[in-house]
This record gives structure tokens, sequence and C-alpha cells, in this order.
């Protein structure tokens, strides 16, 4: 009987790919489909709620508060990303030269991605604070700003500091992942280069960039997606606030399910993320496919 | 003293359960409860004796029933979460410490405790109209009023007589005055303007009610925030943030206890736990003495529609859910017995007050005299949603920080006091036409 099973390519390849089938089932596609349920229902957390079609959309779309989180997200995803690109490419780079305690310094770049979010964030929130923050303390010592920056007060500021924070957290991973990238990158190629007479930075674009692209494409995406639905670093330094300036989709999603009770409209502000993150999930799953294939 | 005289004790009232005919458990003698589970989850008092107590009041409501107690304590927001979870789940716990709006939006998933709330609030001279508000719906008790934890205006009596003040203002002219006064001496005052969950209610709703302004109707449905007394307080508010001590859009719940006892403010809005941080490490922390010695706490001063404050309060959520109904009663009772709840609060220093009518008879006020405005904070709470009852709209315009976004606005400038009503209200209206729909 088992050998039957065995010898059956196609009963073989089933079973064999079951397990994975079942965890992508109960991990995620099940929740996914719960919160898709909820969002087209008027579920609050103690009643399962009614059908009601696309209204909690409707209802999130005309709300002030939702777009400008929307907005929020959105400056916040590419302002955290672009920096995030900047110093992730720029330490790789520096990661990936001979200098003495190279091991340990590599080692060490990681500690922000590995310290949980909350320690992290609050060591931040430290630093920021309105009225004893120690980066306005050195800053006043220093004689460079007598009063220091409204860093959580103003709402631009604000943003910017929540960025910070994020990129600050994230630049680790994207570091190190494109360091991984560049020690695949044959040596022969930088000697055939400089042997046709290509200096530093024609090296870099024509041979450590292209050959990098795979690695930092696919960090950028998960990147994108990991920052557009970041809940903990805000909601640690500035709860949304000031007057909404930094609230991210994540933050008003967490607020209307947990703090109001409305779990239909909570899970819908989630669910509007994904036509945003949709293209980017296709394109980047379309790229493994490939790269598998090939 | 009350425990000692009490007829009616906690051991006493477990065991002769069976003779009130009115409650909604079976009966519960001794033991009876061997085999059983009960798990609760709380969160941390800032009194740490009164975790103390409430972890050996489960000890010992566990010897009197036999039933085994566990006590979850969780931090900050995690409690919120938790129970969310359990409500939702209808596992993990079977009693659970909640919030001010919790017990209307879990109420379906909540067990009836009406019997139990009158035979309690009879104990103690009835319950005042906040815990109704807080922990009644559809006329039905849904939940057990813990207690409310009064915030009261702390002040440096020291600065605030440098500036040429000899009491704290019981106007909010005078408290302008006194605001443009202490900046002139570098001490400003603060009122959290922040996203913070406890202090950003605690300060702003009261200066709306104050002038006169309300969010709803009566009927809970009508917005009524757009009105000539909801101006008038923003643009007070916009009129007296000019004297604050910078900073205070970006305050979350710590921040102005750091500041007045760093030094930097000599006013803020909260509960009596900047007083009790500086009166405890008064012995080893000289700045921590001058604080405590030079601190006093006043009332919300008095507006053109009276005094107001609101408050967070706490409340007992016994899940429906539960496999333990009569475990949930054992405790309950335990928990509002005289012989536990008066020592208990006179412990807390008036940092979390029981809702009774009857409370001012009882010994639970302590002696220093700095606190003693407590009892009179006690009776001014308020729950949000005003003039309306409490309600799943005003709960979410709470979640949402409409009203601490709308003084926000008009005080830095962003919007003109007019367009941050206008812009609260529409958000308002934007809450309740959804809810209609």
């Amino acid at each position: 009987m088992l050998s039957r099973i065995v010898d059956n390519e196609r009963t073989l390849g089933l079973l064999l790919v079951a397990p994975v089938v079942l965890l992508l089932a109960g991990l995620v596609a099940y929740p996914l489909s719960v919160a898709v349920y909820s969002a087209l229902t008027d579920q609050t957390l103690a009643e399962s709620g009614r059908f009601i079609g696309f209204g909690n959309f409707v209802n999130v779309w005309d709300d002030q508060i939702y777009r400008q989180s929307l907005r929020n997200t959105l400056v916040f995803t590419v302002g955290s990303v672009t920096l995030k690109l900047c110093f992730g490419l720029g330490l790789a780079l520096l990661l990936n030269e001979a200098f003495p305690f190279r091991r340990l310094v590599r080692a060490a770049i990681l500690l922000p991605w590995i310290v949980p979010t909350v320690l992290g964030t609050m060591a931040w929130l430290w630093m920021f604070t309105p009225n004893f923050s120690v980066i306005n303390y050195v800053l006043a010592q220093t004689g460079i700003s007598k009063t220091g920056l409204p860093w959580l007060t103003d709402p631009d500021l604000a943003m910017f500091s929540v960025i910070i924070v994020n990129t600050w957290r994230g630049t680790p991973f994207l570091a190190i992942s494109v360091l991984a990238g560049l020690q695949a990158i044959p040596l022969e190629l930088y000697d055939a280069a400089a042997i046709d007479g290509a200096g530093k930075l024609h090296r870099f674009r024509y041979v450590t960039l292209p050959l990098v692209m795979p690695v930092l494409l696919t960090t950028l995406v998960l990147s994108t997606i990991w920052t557009f639905s970041d809940f903990g670093i805000v909601y640690g330094l500035t709860k949304g606030g000031p007057m909404n300036a930094t609230h991210v989709l994540a933050t008003l999603s967490y607020g209307t399910a947990l703090s109001a009770g409305n779990t239909g409209e909570g899970a819908a502000i989630s669910l509007t993320m994904l036509p945003i993150l949709l293209p980017l999930i296709i394109w980047q799953l379309r790229r493994v496919r490939r790269s598998v294939v090939a | 003293m009350e425990t000692k005289n009490s007829a009616l004790t906690r051991r006493r009232l477990i065991a002769s359960a069976a003779a009130v005919p009115l409650l909604a458990t079976p009966a519960i003698a001794q033991n009876s409860l061997k085999g059983t589970k009960l798990t609760v989850l709380v969160g941390q008092f800032y009194v740490p004796e009164t975790n103390a107590m409430l972890d050996q009041l489960a000890v010992d409501v566990a010897r009197d029933t036999g039933m085994e107690i566990r006590i979850e304590r969780l931090a900050g927001d995690e409690l919120g979460t938790k129970t969310a979870a359990v409500v939702g789940s209808g596992r993990g716990a079977d009693l659970s410490i909640g919030v001010e709006f919790d017990t209307l939006l879990y109420a379906p998933k909540l067990a009836d405790v009406t019997d139990l709330a009158e035979e309690i609030g009879k104990n103690y001279g009835g319950w005042m109209q906040v815990a109704k508000d807080a922990c009644m719906v559809g006329g039905r008790w849904k939940s057990l009023c813990l207690g409310q934890a009064p915030a009261a205006w702390n002040y440096r009596v020291d600065q605030f007589a440098a500036a040429g003040i000899n009491a704290f203002p019981d106007t909010f002219d005078e408290l302008l005055k006194a605001a443009k006064l202490l900046h002139a001496k570098n001490t400003p005052i603060g009122m959290t303007l922040g996203h913070a969950s406890g202090d950003g209610r605690s300060t702003n709703y009261p200066v709306l009610w104050a002038f006169g302004g309300k969010e709803f109707e009566a009927d809970g449905k009508t917005v009524a925030l757009d009105s000539p007394q909801t101006l008038a307080a923003v643009e007070w508010y916009a009129e007296v943030y000019k004297y604050f001590i910078p900073g205070t859009t970006a305050w979350l719940d710590p921040d102005n206890n750091q500041a007045f006892l760093g030094g930097k403010c000599s006013a803020t809005v909260n509960v009596n736990t900047i007083y009790l941080a500086a009166r405890a490490a008064s012995g080893t922390n000289p700045a921590m003495k001058n604080i405590a010695e030079n601190m006093n706490h006043g009332l919300w001063p008095r507006g053109p529609a009276g005094r107001f404050a609101s408050y967070n309060i706490n409340t007992w959520l016994p899940f429906a859910s539960s496999q333990n109904r009569p475990g949930q009663m054992a405790f309950l009772r335990a928990w509002f017995d005289k012989s536990f709840l008066v020592k208990w609060t006179k412990t807390g220093q008036s940092y979390f007050i029981p809702t009774f009518e009857g409370m001012d008879s009882l010994d639970v006020w302590p002696e220093d005299p700095k606190l003693k405005i407590f009892k009179d904070l006690n009776k001014l709470n308020r729950l949000e949603g005003f003039a309306g009852p409490p309600s799943p709209a005003a709960a979410e315009a709470v979640s949402k920080y409409i009203l601490v976004d709308m003084f926000a606005k008009a005080c830095t400038g962003q919007l003109k006091p007019a367009e941050a009503v206008k812009w609260a209200a529409r958000e308002y209206e934007q809450i309740v036409k959804k809810r209609a729909g």
C-alpha cells in the first residue's frame, strides 16, 4: 500500500505538499478569510453582526481620520524605505570591506533588528520625549540649539521621528541581506573590470549593482510590506498623535477594533492595505517563481 | 472600626450565601467549589500594597471555597487587549478588570449580576450615578464598579505664591490669569493635549463641560458639539495654551507626571500619583521632598455651566462564558465585603475610590491633609457622551481622541477655534451616521 503511494508520483507530490498547504491554510488563509468576512459585517467584539456588504469600506473612506492615516502610512513607508535603502546599501558596502573586528561589527549591527520593537521604541521615546529629550539636552549643551527640537510635538517632526526609528530598526536587515548578496559576487569580475580600466564608481555601477539587484529588490519589497503594516513604533512613540499626524492604518485599525470595539470596521481598515501591497506581493512572487524555474 | 463591627464579613457572606434568596448564584457552602478554577485578569494598581491585598484576597477566597484561583497581572494596554481576546473567543478568563466603556461594548458577553449589584449597593448606601452609567446596560447590571481614580489639579503652592497667587484658581478666567503670571515667572502650567488614553480624557472633557459644551443631546444620538459653548471652551483653551510648557500636544500619560516631578511644570491635571511618588521618595531624594512639601491638589475651576471632572473608571467584568459562575460570584462578594474593601481603599490613598453613595461615612480616607480633597473630587465624575447616556458612539469618539485633537488643533493654530469645532462635530456626525446606517 505504502509502496503504491510512493510509486505514484502524483499522490506522492500531493502528500509532500499537504503539510505546507495545511500550514498556509491555517495560518494565512483562515485568518484572512475571517478578516474579509468581518470587514463585510458590522461585527463588534461582543456581537457577530450582520452582512453589510462594502458598508465599512464606504464608512472608513468618508472618515477624514482614515484618509489622513492612509496619507501618513504612505509618507511613513516611502520615507522609511528610502532611508533604509540608502543606509542599508551604504552599510553593506562598508561591511564588505576588510577592517579590524569586522565580524564583531557585523554581529553588532544586527542589534536594532534583534531588540524587541517595544524596547527599542522606549529607548527612542526617552530620547525624543517632549520635556526631557536627551538629544535636546545634547543640542543645548553643545550650543547648537538653545531649546532643542520639538521631536514629537511638531506634526512634521513627529512623522520624521517615527521614520527615523523605523529606519534605525530596519536598516540592519537590509544591510545584512545586501551584504550576503555582495559576498556572492565573484572577485574575478571586479578584477576583469579593473583591467578594463573601470574605476570604483564604474565597478559599483556595472558590476556590484546589477548583481546585487535581485537580493536588493527582494529585501526592499519585504521591507515595504513590513513598514506599511508597522504598528509598534508609532503606537509606542506617539499613539498616532499629535493631532493624528503620525496615525497609520495599523494604529487606526487597532484603535477601531479594540478600543472602540468595531472589529468589522477595524478589519476593513486593515484590508484597505491589501490593494496597495498586492501588486508588490504578486510582482515578488512572480520573480521568485521565475528564479526557481531558471 | 467598620471592619470589626460589620455584621457582614467576607467569610460569613460567602458561607451564608444560601440564606439570601435573591442571589444570582446557587448557594456557596464552605469548600463547595472544590475542584473548580477561576482565572482573574487584573492590571497593576499604582499603590503596591493594594496589589498584594488583591493577591491575598484570592488566597483567602480559595481557602474558603476550595476553588483554585489564578490572578493574571497584565501591564498597561495588555489588559485591555487580553480582555478583548477573552470576549472574542469566550476563553481565557472568568473575570477581568475593565474600563469606562467596556461594559457597554461587551454587554452581550457579560453575565447579569443585577441581584449581586443590588445586594452590594444596599451595604454601602447605594451606587453612585457614574457607577450605574458605567455598569448598567438596558437596565441590568453587567459589571460591578471597582472604583474611580479622581484627577485633581496638582499644583506647586510655592511657585503659585511666587507669582502672586495664593489659592488655586476657582474659575477658568482666574486659571488663565494664573497661567499668564506663572509663565512670566518661567514656571508654566501644562495640560495633556496628546493621545494619552487616561490624561487625554481627564484633562479635556471637563473643560468642554464647564463651558456648557456637550457631545450629544440627551437622546445620545443627536450631535450637539457645534455650539457657542464649545467654541467658548476652545477659545479659552487656545488662549491658555500660549502660556503652557512646550510639548503638551505630544504628552502621553507619563509625561505630565515627569514634567511636574522634574520641576518643569507648576500645575497639571493628574491623579494623586505625582504626590504619592514624591512623598514616597522624600526620605532619600531632597528634590522629591521639596516637591511633596510644596505641592497640593485643587478642584477643577468652575465654568459658566459648573464644575466637572472625568476620571478613569475600573469595573469588574464577569464573563458570561465562564464555566464557574459560583466562583465569579464568590470572588466578587469577597471583594465588595466591607472587611476587605474598606481596608483596600484606605491603603490605596484615594488612588482608586469605590463609587458608593455611602463612602463619606466609611474609614477609607487618607489622613494626609494633602489628599483630603479627593473626598470631594470623588463626587464630581461624569462619563463621556454627555448629555446622552454612555454609548458606543461616545466610546469611538474617545478612542479617536476627537475632543483632545479639537482642542489641540485650535491651540497649535492648525485650525481656527471655530474650524476646530466644526472639524470635531463632523467627526462625531460621521460616527453617528454610520452607526445609524
